[in-house]
């Protein structure tokens, strides 16, 4: 089988990152998971592949922005998940490099879509 | 009925369904909390299982264990009953963390889908019970997906020809009108004031006994009482009168009390009404015919000794099977399971004559409204079965102007006999006379009535007396 994409989920809350990892490796993607900012920076120390990131903002300081900087100066694609309709968490995201914001909870369907037009496939 | 027709495990509900349920179809079962839902289902799955019929029960709310619990208490046996228990489990709870980022329709609708899917297709059930449908309601995104699944839910079981009871947990925050609008049938379940009722508001492809039935939830679990259609008796019987045993009796009435007819003894408190019936009875007794009396005020005990004392051999007669005395307690019975008594009486004791003493006992005891015509439904379903019925009558005067009742139920009469308290010549004495015979011609005189040790003496007509209506007659000079 061919490489499977692979995916940075952030997400504070465990159980989100495990229904993430369920349905997009369903997809065919492979998902890194991260829980903290911690192990944001270990991921982003390590892995050079990865072809897109998710993350879920909610549960974390401002400093998450910081690592969205990291996110664009390496070039990969990532989407901002937010916990709710905010107009200033929206222009945060896409100042700090998002390609798009979406909100909690988000649709599976749509989800995939988004994925797969960043990944060009 | 030609069609093959489902018990659903309880006698009362099959009459009113005629039969059961269509099977291979879909029906609901909707109540408020503590309504019988989940009994109702036991019944209907139990009474499959028994029959070597595949059943399952679906729970998505009451975890299996206490499902079993209480079917155990009641009486149920599960044990051919497969179960899937789609209940939240306590670690549900435990789980710190409980996601967010997609909505429980997407995460929770696949893995339950595919547990039922992959039950019903295992197991091949032939009835299930899915407890509370409600339920998935909350797994779907919007009320119209809602209604797709469940229908297409339906469509699958039914399908397979399997078929299905489901609950709806129905109030006025969440409707549950689309559920009756996709099943074949529904079954609403009511804790009113007057007690438990059943009624069934729609049934495809079949007719069914409408209005409001009583239902009782007890230890042996749910039972119907349909509501009396007196129409639907019918049984021949021979149009011959029936003695009392006392000859002068039989002459006021120009040979007796027909069968199949409703009599009213009417007259004040302490004249004899009850021992005027119960001579019918005996002399009944006489000929091998079973009576049965239903009384509302006075107990079993006094009734025998009072008898025993005037030459009504009430033991001996309830000993060889043709007499029952029944106490009916206040408040215990609703007038369906009151006409359910009678019935097994009349149907399966083979009754020939029965007593109610009194109307105003019956207004009185059983709980609920319009007792009249549920006592009128009563009496006409005894008359087409040929049981003569004898209605006792107090009324509240012991002396003074006649009424013949008092509460508007002369109608149902085909007979009156009354009894009443005469003064003559500074004493008391009591009369007995009959007002109206709609079979047969009858005396226009009145007779003296006297209750001796010896039994029930009728004289000869008190002629020359007028103002007898009165309770003061004068001798005509």
């Amino acid at each position: 089988m061919a490489d499977k994409p692979l995916i940075l989920a952030v997400d504070h809350n465990r159980r989100n990152l495990e229904l993430m990892s369920q349905f997009l490796g369903q997809e065919g993607y492979e998902i890194i998971a991260a829980a903290s900012l911690e192990e944001f920076d270990q991921v982003l120390g390590k892995q050079a592949d990865i072809k897109l990131a998710l993350v879920d903002i909610a549960g974390f300081d401002r400093s998450v922005w910081e690592r969205c900087e990291r996110l664009r100066a390496e070039n990969i694609p990532f989407i901002i998940i937010s916990p709710r309709q905010s107009a200033a968490i929206q222009q945060a995201g896409l100042a700090h490099g998002a390609r798009g914001v979406l909100v909690k909870p988000l649709a599976v369907k749509e989800l995939l879509g988004l994925i797969r037009s960043l990944l060009g496939e | 009925m030609s069609e093959k027709r489902l018990p659903t495990g309880i006698p009362g509900l099959d009459e009113v369904l005629q039969g059961g349920f269509i099977p291979g179809r879909a029906y609901l079962a909707r109540g408020g909390p503590g309504t019988g839902k989940t009994t109702l289902g036991l019944h209907f799955l139990t009474a499959g299982a028994a029959n070597g019929e595949k059943a399952l029960f679906i729970t998505l709310g009451e975890p299996e264990a206490m499902i079993r619990q209480n079917a155990e208490r009641m009486g149920f046996d599960l044990s051919n009953v497969a179960f899937l228990d789609l209940s939240p489990t306590p670690e549900f709870f435990a789980q710190v963390e409980t996601y967010d980022i997609f909505s429980p329709a997407e995460v929770e609708r696949e893995p339950t889908t595919r547990k039922i899917v992959e039950q019903v297709e295992k197991l091949q059930p032939s009835r299930v019970f899915i407890d509370a449908m409600t339920q998935f309601r909350y797994l779907a995104a919007d009320p119209f997906q809602y209604r797709k699944q469940v229908l297409s839910f339906l469509r699958f079981l039914v399908e397979r020809g399997t078929t299905v009871l489901f609950t709806s947990e129905g109030s006025a925050e969440a409707p549950d009108a689309d559920l009756q609008f996709l099943s074949d049938g529904v079954i609403d379940l009511e804790y009113a004031p007057e007690g438990r009722i059943l009624a069934v508001t729609k049934f495809r492809g079949s007719d069914f006994l409408s209005g409001r039935h009583s239902m009782r939830l007890g230890e042996r679990g749910m039972e119907v009482f349909p509501r009396l259609v007196p129409e639907v008796y019918r049984r021949e019987f021979a149009l011959e009168v029936i003695s009392s045993g006392v000859p002068e009796l039989d002459e006021l009435l120009h040979g007796g009390l027909e069968r199949g007819t409703i009599t009213i003894i009417t007259g004040p408190s302490g004249v004899g009404k009850t021992t005027l019936g119960l001579q019918f009875m005996k002399e009944a007794a006489g000929r091998g015919e079973r009576s049965v009396v239903y009384t509302f005020e006075e107990g079993v005990e006094t009734l025998v000794g009072r008898c025993e004392a005037i030459n009504i051999p009430v033991h001996a007669m309830m000993e060889r099977g043709t007499l029952e005395v029944v106490k009916v307690e206040p408040l215990r019975y609703t007038p369906d399971e009151f006409a359910r008594l009678v019935r097994r009486e009349v149907e399966e004791e083979g009754s020939h004559i029965v007593m109610i003493d009194s109307i105003a006992g019956y207004r009185l005891s059983l709980r609920g409204e319009d007792l009249v015509s549920h006592l009128h439904a009563l009496c006409k379903y005894l008359s087409n079965m040929g049981v003569t019925t004898l209605l006792i009558n107090e009324v509240e005067y012991i002396t003074g102007e006649f009424r013949a009742t008092e509460v508007g139920i002369s109608y149902l009469a085909d007979n009156i006999i009354f009894l009443r308290f005469l003064e003559m010549r500074g004493e008391l004495h009591k009369a007995i006379g009959v007002l109206k015979k709609r079979l047969s011609d009858f005396e226009k005189t009145l007779r003296e009535f006297q209750i001796t040790r010896y039994g029930v003496k009728v004289g000869a007509p008190l002629t020359g007396l007028r103002g007898i209506l009165s309770g003061t007659p004068e001798l005509i000079e």
